[in-house]
Parts: C-alpha cells; sequence; structure tokens
C-alpha cells in the first residue's frame, strides 16, 4: 500500500534556474560572504568580501546579458523575466558594482572604508577609540550590500503580491542597517538608521494593507489574476481602490514621492555617502521597476482610477523637490530635494499613459539609467570634498572649489548640469523622452508643470555651480582627498555615461524601446 | 460569519497600531504600533483566505510569510533602538532630530554642541 | 500667403544633400567648438597663444562661409539650400530626430554676419583684453559661443536649434560675469540667466508640441505639416516661439536682463548683445514664418511686442548716462524693428533680416567705439564725464560718427536703406504701427545726438587725471572695417545682385504692400522726422552746458525712462513685494541681488520654500504624520474619482 503510494506522480513546481541565474548568484554569494565573514581572519576579510562582491555582481551581470531576449514567467508566474526586468538588472548590477567601488574606497579617509571601526563600540568612548586605533573595519557591510542588491533585482521581477512584499523587506532591511554604519559622524547616521527604519516599516505596513485588499478583492495574488479580476468582478470595487491606494503608498515611499519623502532629506544626510549614492541610484530604479510592473500589469485596467491620484502626487513631489531644494544649503540634503524632484519628472512619464505604455516604459528605463549614473557619481564627488571631521558636505565649505580643484569641481559641474537637464547631457535626453511620452500620452498639463519645474530645479543646480567657480575660496577650505582607483572609476564611468547617452543617446533608447514589453 | 466582521476588527487594530505610531515616544511602543498594524493585516488576510475558499491558501501563506518577515523586522529595529539607546541614554523619539530642515544659525549651534 | 508657404516646402524638401565645398559645412561649427575645448582645457601654455588661436578659429569659418556663400551664388534660386545630415538623435518609435544642418540662402547670412563681425571683434578684444590676465579664457568663452550661435542659425531641426540656443545662453551668461570679483557683474548674470530660462521653457514646450503634433521636429516635417494641423496649433506653436525669441532678444516683457547685461566686457556688449545673439529671436521668427503665417493671432503679438520694445528702448536710451547702457536701450529698440518687420509676414520677413544684418554692423561699430573711448578714459563710461572727445581720438571719432549716421537713418549711410523698408512696410499694413515706427525714429536720432555729444562734442568735463588716448591699430582697424561696412553695407545689400529681397525670397516668400504715400514721400517724411530729433537733441543738450551730475529737478517722464520705465519696479511691485511678505519673519534666505521680474519670482519661491521647509522639523513622528496625512488623502481621492 505504502509502496504503491509513494510511487504516484505528482507534479512539482518548476522553477527554471537558469532563467534566474543572476538572483541565485547574488543570493548564494551573499550567504557566502556571510560564512566568510564568521570564519575568515581578520585580515583576509576585506579583500575576500570585496573580491566576492565584485565578482558575483559581474558574473550576474554577464549572466543577464546572456538572457537578453527571455521573455518567461519563471518560478510558476512569481517572477517575470522579460526585456523590462532584464533591463531593470543591467541597470541594478552596473549601479551596484560602481557602489561595491565606493563602499571599498579606503584611501580617502586614512587607509579605513567610510564605516564604523566597530558598530557595538559608543562613539566617543575608549572602546571605540581603541577600535578606530587598530584600524578596524566593518566588513559586514558587504554581505549586507548584496542582500540588498539581491532584494533589488526581484522587486521589479517580481509578478505576485507576495514576491514583491518579500523583495521588498529583502532590499529594505539590510539599508536600514547599513546606513547606521558611518564611521564619521555616527550620531547622524544612527538617526538616519531610525528614522528610515521606523517610517520604512510604517509604509511596509500600508503596503502590506493594501496587498490584503487586493488580494480580498480578486482572490489571488498573481498580478494576471487580479488583472484579470478587474473588470469582471463587481460590487468589491472599494476592496481595489483603497488597496491599489494603499500599495501606491508603499511604493511611493520607496521612490521618495511627496508626500511621502519626509525621510529622504534625513536619510541621505546622514547615512554613509556611498550607501547614499546606491539608495538614491538603485533603490530608486527597483522601486520604480515594480510600481510600472504592479501598475500596468496588474492595476492597467484600472488606470482611470489611478491616474488622478498620481497626478496629484507627481504634481506635489516635482514642487516639493524642486521648491525646498532652492534652500538647502547642505550638498547632501541639496542631492536628496534633487532626486525627490527627478522621481516627479519619472512619475510624469508614468502616469501620462493613453492607449500604449511601451513608449512610456521605455522613456522611464532610460530617464532611470541615466540618472543612476549620475547621482552616484555626483555622490561620490561629494565623498571626496573633506575637512578634518569628515565630508565637508555644507555649501558653504565648496565655495571657490574650481579654483581649488578644477577637475573635481567640473565633474561635478558636469552631474548638475545632467540633473538640470541641460543639453547634451544624458539628463537631457532623459527629460526629452519622459516628457515626450507623457504628452503624446495626453498628459500635457503636468508636461507644463514639469518643465516649469526644470526651470526652478536648473536654478538651484546653477547656484552650486556658481558657487564652486565664482566664488573667492574661503581661507581653510576643504582639502580634495585623492581617490584610489575604486572611486576614480566610479566618477569616470559616471562621467562617461553622462557624456554618452547625452551624445549618442541612440543605442541604449534603441535598447530602452525593445526592452519595453512587460509580460503577464 | 459576515465578512464585515473580521474587516473592521482588523481595520480598527491597523487605526490602533496607526494611533501607536503617531502618538507614542518611545520607540519600543512606536514599534509595538508598527507590529499591530501587521497583525491587523494577518487578520484581514485569514479572513479573506476563508471567505474566497482559496484552495492555494494564497492568504495564509502570506500571513505565515508576514510574520516572518515582521519577526525579521522587529529583531532589526530592536538592533537601532538599542544602538540609540546606548548612545543617548534614552529612546524618547522626539529627543533624536539633529537632522532637519533648519536655519543656517541653528545648525552650526548643533555643530557646536556636536 | 499660401504661395510663399508652398515655396517654404518645396526649398526645405528639395534642399540637396551636401556635396563638394558644401560637405566641409559642418566644419563651419566644428572649429570654434574644437578651438573653445583647446583653449579652455589647455593649461598655462595656453596663455601665450591661447587669443590667437581664439581669432583664428572665427576667420577660417569665415573663409569656409563665404566659399560657401560663392558657391550659392553660382547655382539657381531653387537649388541653393543644402543639408547635411550628421547623425541620427533620438530614434524613439513613435518619433525621429535626427540632427543635421542646412546652409540656406537665410542661414547663410546669419553664417556671413556671425564669422565675419565675430573675426572682427575677436581682433579687437586681442587689444581691448591685452590687460586681462584671463584673457585665454575670455577667449575660449567667445568661441563657445561663436560655436554654439554657429549650431543655432544652422541647424535643420528646432531641437538641434534648441541646443544651440541654450549653448549661446550659457556663454553669454559666462561672459556677462566675466569680471566677476564686480559684484554688479554677477548679479547681472544671474539675471540674465534667469530670464533667459523663462525664454527656453517657451521653446522647448514649442519644440515639444512640435514632436507630439507632427512626430518631428525638423524644419522640413514641421513647415509641411504645419498647414494641414489647423489654426490653433499653429498659434499655439506662434506664441511659444514668440515667448522664446523675447526672452532671448530681450524683447517686452522680457527686456529687463539686457542693460544689466552690459556689466560684461565691451566686444562681448558688442558681438553678443548687440550684433548677433540678442538678434537670435528674429531669426527664430523668420525661420519659423510658415507657422506664423498660418496664425495671424501671432503675427499680430509679435508685431505688437515689437513696436512696445522699440518706443520702450529709445525711450530708456534717452535717459541713460551710461554710455553703454544707452546703447543697450538703442539695441533694444533696434530689435523691436526686425520684430515688428518680422511680424508683418513676407511683407516684412526680408526688411527684418536686412535690419538685422546692418544694425549688426553700425551696433557694433558702435559698441566697439564706446569701448575705444573707455579703454581711453579709464573705464568711465559716464557721458557726463566725457566731452571733447573729438580731437583726441580722431579714428574714434570718425567711425562712432559713421555709425551715428548709419543708425539714425541718413542716406547713404546702411541703417537709411533697412529702416525705411521697416517704416514703409509698418505703414502699409497698419497707419497707428507706422506712425508709432515713425516716431521711434524721430526719437532714436535724438537719442544719438544726445550721444554723440555729450561724447565727442562740447567742452571737457572729465574726472581728474584724466588722459584720453587713441587706441592702438589692433582696436582701430576692426572699427575701421565696421565702419566702411555701416557705409556700404546698406546700398550693397539693398542693391547688389538683385538685393537681399529677391534672394531671401525662396526661403521667406515676398509679398509687395502698397504704401499709403509714394516711397519718395515716405523717405522725405522719415527724413523730416529725423531731423526733427536732431534738432531736438540740440536744442536741449547742446545749446547749454551739460551738467557734470544728473539732474535731479527733471519732468516725470525723464525720471521714469532712468530706471529703465519702472520695468524693475514694476516688477518688485507685482512679484516681488507679495514674495518678501510670505518671506517675512519666516525665513533668512540669501536675497542679496535679486532684483527684476524672475528674481521676484525666485524671492516668491524662495520664501515659499522657506515657508514650507519648517515642516522637515526632524521629528520622525511628524513625518510619519505626514505619510499618514497622505496616505488618506491617496484613499480619498481614488474613492472621490470613483464616485464622480
Amino acid at each position: 500500500m505504502t509502496s504503491i503510494l509513494l510511487a504516484q506522480e505528482f507534479k512539482s513546481p518548476t522553477i527554471e534556474y537558469a532563467k534566474v541565474a543572476p538572483l541565485l548568484i547574488v543570493f548564494g554569494v551573499a550567504i557566502v560572504s556571510v560564512i566568510a565573514e564568521a570564519f575568515l581572519p581578520r585580515r583576509f576579510r576585506y579583500p575576500t568580501q570585496v573580491v566576492l562582491s565584485l565578482g558575483s555582481l559581474a558574473a550576474a551581470l554577464v549572466v543577464t546579458v546572456g538572457l537578453a531576449g527571455s521573455k518567461l514567467l519563471a518560478a510558476e508566474g512569481a517572477i517575470a523575466i522579460d526585456g523590462f526586468t532584464l533591463f531593470l538588472w543591467g541597470t541594478i548590477l552596473v549601479m551596484s558594482i560602481i557602489s561595491v567601488l565606493l563602499l571599498a574606497e579606503r584611501a580617502v579617509d586614512g587607509g579605513v572604508t567610510a564605516f564604523a571601526a566597530q558598530a557595538a563600540a559608543l562613539p566617543g568612548t575608549e572602546a571605540e577609540r581603541e577600535a578606530q586605533a587598530r584600524r578596524l573595519e566593518q566588513t559586514e557591510v558587504f554581505p549586507l550590500f548584496l542582500f540588498a542588491v539581491g532584494g533589488m533585482l526581484l522587486f521589479p521581477a517580481a509578478n505576485d503580491l507576495l514576491t514583491m512584499f518579500v523583495a521588498l523587506e529583502v532590499l529594505s532591511l539590510p539599508l536600514y542597517l547599513l546606513c547606521g554604519l558611518a564611521r564619521r559622524r555616527r550620531l547622524l547616521s544612527q538617526e538616519a538608521a531610525m528614522k528610515y527604519f521606523l517610517l520604512g516599516a510604517f509604509a511596509s505596513a500600508f503596503f502590506l494593507y493594501g496587498m490584503a485588499m487586493l488580494y480580498g478583492f480578486a482572490g489571488t495574488i498573481s498580478f494576471s489574476g487580479i488583472a484579470a479580476a478587474i473588470g469582471a468582478k463587481t460590487g468589491v470595487d472599494g476592496l481595489l481602490l483603497a488597496g491599489t491606494a494603499l500599495v501606491a503608498v508603499g511604493l511611493l515611499f520607496k521612490i521618495g514621492a511627496a508626500p511621502f519623502h519626509m525621510w529622504t532629506p534625513d536619510v541621505y544626510q546622514g547615512a554613509p555617502t556611498a550607501i547614499t549614492a546606491f539608495m538614491a541610484a538603485c533603490t530608486k530604479i527597483a522601486a520604480f521597476g515594480a510600481l510600472l510592473r504592479l501598475f500596468y500589469v496588474a492595476l492597467g485596467a484600472a488606470r482611470w482610477d489611478w491616474q488622478p491620484m498620481i497626478w496629484v502626487v507627481a504634481i506635489l513631489t516635482l514642487g516639493v523637490g524642486s521648491v525646498l531644494a532652492l534652500t538647502q544649503s547642505d550638498i547632501k540634503r541639496m542631492l536628496a530635494y534633487s532626486s525627490i524632484a527627478h522621481a516627479g519628472f519619472l512619475l510624469i512619464g508614468f502616469v501620462g499613459v493613453r492607449d500604449h505604455i511601451s513608449a512610456n516604459t521605455s522613456a522611464i528605463l532610460f530617464y532611470l539609467a541615466a540618472y543612476g549614473f549620475a547621482t552616484i557619481g555626483a555622490f561620490a564627488v561629494v565623498t571626496l570634498v573633506r575637512d578634518a571631521s569628515g565630508e565637508a558636505t555644507h555649501l558653504s565649505r565648496w565655495v571657490g572649489l574650481g579654483k581649488r580643484s578644477p577637475i573635481v569641481a567640473s565633474v561635478m559641474a558636469l552631474f548638475l548640469l545632467a540633473f538640470a537637464g541641460i543639453p547634451l547631457t544624458s539628463g537631457f535626453m532623459g527629460k526629452w523622452a519622459v516628457f515626450s511620452a507623457a504628452w503624446q500620452g495626453g498628459a500635457w498639463p503636468l508636461v507644463v508643470i514639469g518643465v516649469v519645474a526644470s526651470v526652478v530645479a536648473a536654478f538651484f543646480y546653477v547656484r552650486v555651480i556658481v558657487l564652486m567657480f565664482f566664488s573667492e575660496p574661503a581661507a581653510e577650505g576643504p582639502t580634495v582627498a585623492v581617490p584610489s582607483v575604486f572611486t576614480s572609476v566610479a566618477v569616470a564611468v559616471g562621467v562617461a555615461a553622462t557624456v554618452v547617452l547625452g551624445l549618442m543617446p541612440e543605442p541604449l533608447l534603441q535598447l530602452a524601446a525593445r526592452a519595453a514589453q512587460l509580460v503577464g | 460569519m459576515p465578512l464585515l466582521f473580521p474587516l473592521v476588527v482588523s481595520a480598527l487594530l491597523f487605526a490602533i497600531g496607526v494611533y501607536g505610531v503617531l502618538a507614542r515616544r518611545n520607540a519600543i511602543l512606536v514599534l509595538m504600533g508598527v507590529e499591530l498594524m501587521l497583525n491587523a493585516v494577518n487578520l484581514n488576510l485569514l479572513a479573506f483566505d476563508a471567505w474566497h475558499r482559496d484552495t492555494l491558501h494564497s492568504g495564509q501563506i502570506l500571513a505565515l510569510f508576514t510574520i516572518t518577515i515582521a519577526a525579521a523586522e522587529i529583531g532589526l529595529g530592536l538592533a537601532i533602538v538599542l544602538l540609540l539607546f546606548r548612545t543617548r541614554r534614552q529612546i524618547n523619539l522626539d529627543a533624536v532630530r539633529e537632522l532637519a530642515d533648519r536655519e543656517d544659525t541653528d545648525r552650526e549651534d548643533a555643530e557646536v554642541r556636536r | 500667403m499660401t504661395t510663399s508657404v508652398s515655396a517654404m516646402v518645396l526649398a526645405s524638401e528639395q534642399a540637396g544633400q551636401a556635396s563638394g565645398v558644401f560637405s566641409l559645412m559642418w566644419l563651419i561649427v566644428a572649429i570654434p567648438a574644437l578651438s573653445a575645448a583647446v583653449i579652455l582645457l589647455s593649461g598655462r601654455a595656453g596663455k601665450s597663444w591661447g587669443h590667437l588661436l581664439g581669432c583664428a578659429a572665427p576667420i577660417a569659418s569665415f573663409v569656409l562661409g563665404a566659399t560657401m556663400f560663392f558657391a550659392m551664388l553660382g547655382r539657381g534660386p531653387e537649388e541653393r539650400a543644402v543639408e547635411q545630415q550628421l547623425y541620427t538623435f533620438i530614434p524613439l518609435p513613435s518619433y525621429h530626430v535626427t540632427a543635421g544642418l542646412l546652409l540656406d540662402q537665410l542661414s547663410v547670412c546669419f553664417v556671413l554676419l556671425i564669422t565675419g563681425v565675430g573675426s572682427i571683434i575677436h581682433v579687437y578684444s586681442v587689444g581691448y583684453m591685452a590687460h586681462d590676465e584671463r584673457r585665454k579664457r575670455f577667449f575660449g568663452y567667445l568661441n563657445l559661443f561663436v560655436a554654439a550661435m554657429l549650431l543655432l542659425v544652422l541647424a535643420n531641426d528646432f531641437l538641434v536649434v534648441f541646443i544651440g540656443w541654450e549653448g549661446v545662453g550659457l556663454a553669454s551668461y559666462l561672459l556677462i560675469g566675466f569680471w566677476q570679483h564686480k559684484p554688479s557683474a554677477a548679479t547681472a548674470a544671474k539675471k540674465a540667466f534667469v530670464v533667459n530660462r523663462v525664454g527656453d521653457v517657451g521653446l522647448s514646450l514649442a519644440v515639444m508640441l512640435m514632436l507630439a503634433t507632427f512626430g518631428t521636429s525638423s524644419f522640413a516635417g514641421v513647415f509641411g505639416h504645419v498647414g494641414a494641423a489647423g489654426t490653433g496649433i499653429a498659434t499655439a506653436l506662434g506664441f511659444l516661439l514668440l515667448l522664446g525669441a523675447c526672452g532671448k532678444s530681450a524683447q517686452f516683457p522680457l527686456q529687463s536682463w539686457l542693460l544689466d547685461a552690459m556689466e560684461g566686457p565691451t566686444p562681448v556688449s558688442a558681438l553678443i548683445h548687440a550684433a548677433t545673439m540678442v538678434t537670435a529671436g528674429v531669426y527664430l521668427v523668420t525661420r519659423s514664418n510658415a507657422i506664423y503665417d498660418q496664425a495671424p493671432a501671432a503675427q499680430t503679438a509679435v508685431v505688437l511686442v515689437g513696436t512696445i520694445t522699440l518706443l520702450m528702448g529709445a525711450v530708456i536710451g534717452c535717459a541713460k548716462d551710461d554710455i553703454k547702457k544707452a546703447l543697450a536701450g538703442s539695441t533694444m529698440s533696434q530689435i523691436g524693428y526686425m520684430m515688428l518687420a518680422a511680424g508683418l509676414g513676407p511683407a516684412g520677413y526680408a526688411f527684418a533680416i536686412f535690419h538685422l544684418l546692418t544694425h549688426g554692423f553700425f551696433k557694433a561699430d558702435m559698441f566697439l567705439g564706446a569701448g575705444s573711448v573707455m579703454h581711453g578714459m579709464n573705464d568711465e563710461v559716464n557721458m557726463r564725464r566725457y566731452g571733447a572727445l573729438r580731437k583726441y581720438l580722431p579714428i574714434t571719432f570718425g567711425t562712432f560718427a559713421v555709425g551715428y549716421l548709419a543708425i539714425i537713418g541718413i542716406p547713404p549711410f546702411a541703417g537709411f536703406f533697412s529702416k525705411d523698408k521697416i517704416i514703409e512696410a509698418a505703414f502699409s499694413s497698419n497707419v497707428w504701427i507706422g506712425l508709432c515706427a515713425l516716431i521711434g525714429a524721430g526719437i532714436t536720432a535724438f537719442y544719438m545726438t544726445r550721444l554723440m555729444y555729450m561724447t565727442f562734442l562740447g567742452h571737457k568735463r572729465w574726472a581728474k587725471d584724466t588722459h584720453p588716448h587713441e587706441s592702438p591699430p589692433v582696436m582701430t582697424v576692426p572699427l575701421i572695417l565696421l565702419s566702411v561696412l555701416s557705409i556700404v553695407g546698406g546700398a550693397g545689400l539693398a542693391y547688389a545682385g538683385g538685393g537681399i529681397v529677391s534672394w531671401l525670397e525662396p526661403v521667406v516668400g515676398e509679398k509687395h504692400l502698397e504704401p499709403p504715400l509714394s516711397v519718395a514721400a515716405m523717405t522725405a517724411l522719415t527724413l523730416a522726422v529725423v531731423a526733427l530729433g536732431v534738432a531736438a537733441a540740440w536744442w536741449f543738450v547742446a545749446r547749454r552746458e551739460v551738467p557734470v551730475e544728473a539732474p535731479v529737478k527733471v519732468s516725470p517722464i525723464t525720471t521714469a525712462a532712468r530706471k529703465d520705465l519702472y520695468g524693475d519696479a514694476f516688477n518688485e511691485v507685482v512679484l516681488m513685494r507679495p514674495g518678501q511678505e510670505v518671506t517675512r519673519g519666516l525665513v533668512a534666505f540669501d536675497n542679496r541681488g535679486v532684483d527684476g521680474v524672475v528674481n521676484g519670482l525666485a524671492a516668491f519661491v524662495g520664501g515659499l520654500s522657506g515657508m514650507v521647509r519648517r515642516v522637515q522639523t526632524g521629528f520622525v513622528r511628524s513625518y510619519a504624520l505626514v505619510m499618514f496625512g497622505g496616505a488618506a488623502l491617496v484613499v480619498v481621492a481614488m474613492l472621490l474619482v470613483r464616485l464622480s
């Protein structure tokens, strides 16, 4: 009897391992590097971790490129592998490789990384001084970083609510910790971690509540099931509407859209700058990917219900980002508000859609890539301008930087011009793509507001450039640290991408256009 | 049982959780507020699962995942709060506001104090 | 009117592919761009040769342009337009933008003006900036400007025009603020930048509208389709382009930056803020003639803007004691004439370009003359401190006098031919507009005579230790060249080889309107008004000694004109005061140097920013409250949308 029972066939779930290999590589190596952290002697940890991180991300990138052209639902429909996913994977992986380089930088701060010598040692105590003196480093940042990257890869690929929630948490939890691990200004860093964590958890709860409602509405958690239920089911529309609104809260929090943006400036300022760069670029890319997939694939049929809401959010975001950036006196806070404004521009492209989503999707993909490179580059430059207490982020310290270090100041100016959307930089092409897609989608009032906001935004970017080049440097200004090859490469890649995408956007635009296919 | 009952109870629980987050100054109590919100969602999920007679039991699975992730989240949250407590000897959230938009003079004062 | 449109479409669609000498078209732009890059990136080494390279680049472009001009002369009128595709800029499936250059009868005029006058001014700058240790950088910026300006006029696509447009804005910004140690220069640069951005919004929206409506922003595509798109689209495009043109060409109501822009070095004022960049708006309107011909309302707006500005500029020019600002007021006024002409449609386009070219000659001549005077007078700009310079600066005086006769329109000097045509065309279209243009000519004669008298005639009113001396040949030779152009340019353009009107006809069309009086009578009338203006100036200014200090007891009109006709005050009351009310007590935000229209807005936005940022208190729970409010808002918004 038992043997008959045991011989019975059942259909096991199929996992297309080859297709999800990038995810598996990143997560697998993340676990390996946790183990390495536990067992390797201290002096081997840093090189091992750097090699492991760079190697795994590079391998994942190679595999992603090899997957080009795939279009399927993997892992029983939980993960969508399509052009959209692969483009975002590629972008996120390239950005994270650059971020690892920033994380691994040791030259600018006296031969140690920018992370706390020993996170458990209290600031200002004997224990910390000892840890500093022994030149300890917290190499746990690398596995944490890899887990966050893994979550970011999963986030835009998730094709059901459960996977999306897990991805959201996997990407968020390591980031909360990473924010609190700065070597300098530890109190600020810890405050940033606390704020990010509490608000992030609060937003996740809303997201989850929304998910529960969507599940209650459709009776299934798969995106295609929800899409099918819209239109077919009547009488429970309240659940759909409330659910849509609440999941939107969770996603809009991650992309830093107003009025869910409040964490952004505080966290960007307090977190270690390398982590800020990583968050500003990769989190935004992953979260926009997830937003597009959820709202276009699952909730696309309910577009007329959520579009007005996103309009309001987009306008608010543009206003808050570009107006508040005007009066900032700290470069990291200014860049934070600038990233909020960019979320607004992206939302314009997201919401200005009438019949075909492909133009909007490809415009957003291009914008995300262009923005990501410039952002990481800009924050990388911020890590270089230093004084005795660490990074000199107050804008008054940047006065006359052009005289002190023309190259660093010019590079920063290039990134700022790209943010401002000046022609012949990547930012210009990105804005054009997004605005014209939205215009064709009939959202011309939003485009007008967007253009006005970009004028206001240009004002504060140019203010920094004027500060750097047209003012006399202060007597005891900050020094510009000479970085190792790591940061130099990161900045160089940012500069190259900004210029190339501005002058010859064609290849990437075509790639984005081909990638603008969402399965499901 | 009408579907309304669990939904209302969970909405109330969620609201209490939100109140806890907004009204409490103690970081631990704020964390508890978040937990309450998550538990409200679990109740919701189970109710919908039963209501839909979902053969895949997606609701229950989702609830299990939520519980697990909430546990991870609270672990991490407590670690951060502990860090805060060790450096400041208090966990009053209102006392933690070095990072904010304020006038330059204020900030310089703050920097001097630090 | 329709014939002109079809002629236009024909011309641009049939623009041949570049071959032979025309295949070097891209070099016209590339040479100054490359030279700018080399000069700006070269370190100390560039100090000794930077200015030489800087001069060589526009001259090389000029030689190329002139060669192509003669090659064009050898072709039939319909085969003269030549296009060169460079590369595909935006290949999105929904639309396609290719970057290319178009050399036709219109753009070749600009190429020759920019590189010709530009070269002369470059040479002049070698002398003028000789004592400035940042001369190398100055030439780098000038080359950058020339490259961007050439890209602007040679582009065959509005998107590429926009890139050049931003480029000249950047160069202008850098050059106005070149003497950054002067706070006034920095403020002026900022003001110019901000006002220009407002204009840029118009142009960028126009391009967006083109892309959305026609799927392309190339000249051929847009002009080919605009006829079928209906008046609404054409009118919207017309107004948006006009906004752009107003910003760049300092036309009402975006005129306030030009007077402040005189803080830049004088060659910059001559090249950018008189001869070339500020006329880009006229180019834009003329180039878009196919659009404006479909949009009578937009044309009327162009005429009104031009008329208002020409009177405003002239009145401001009467009251300024700063020689450069008086000339700047005059520039505003003259560009007003061009805009007026361009708004008249095919009857006026050619005259607008004609006046633009002659104005480029004589205004550059006078600005450089003013620079030469300042050079000899310890950089004094107050005309009340001049006087009797005729004997001390003979060459400058002679060349300036030529410019003077040209601008007030005395035959046979250049301005006579071009300005008379505009006044004639204005009268033919509308008597009131014509009268305004005529009165403008009278006022021009008044303020130019006043300027001439206060500077070169009368008695010495110099400050102590002033020893005026004639400038070196490197500065006077350019002056002589420009004054020769100011003498022969008008007649040459009007008559040589059929004249400029028939030359431009394939691009802008032609329509002859009958003036209400005979041409001879019109000319006589204009000359009489000019004579009246000169006589009035003599009566008011030359009859008695010019006071060294500006008189305080003056008529309200003079007071108003001295204050730029309350342009800034108006902005202050309407825009800045409410902004400051918002700001008051809330924020200690850096408002220094805030003035003028858009800076008033900036104060407002800054105040708003100061107010809103108070929300960012640092209390994590208040952040959570805002988020919760946002979530409630989002839910309610969605439910409301469904219910309504």
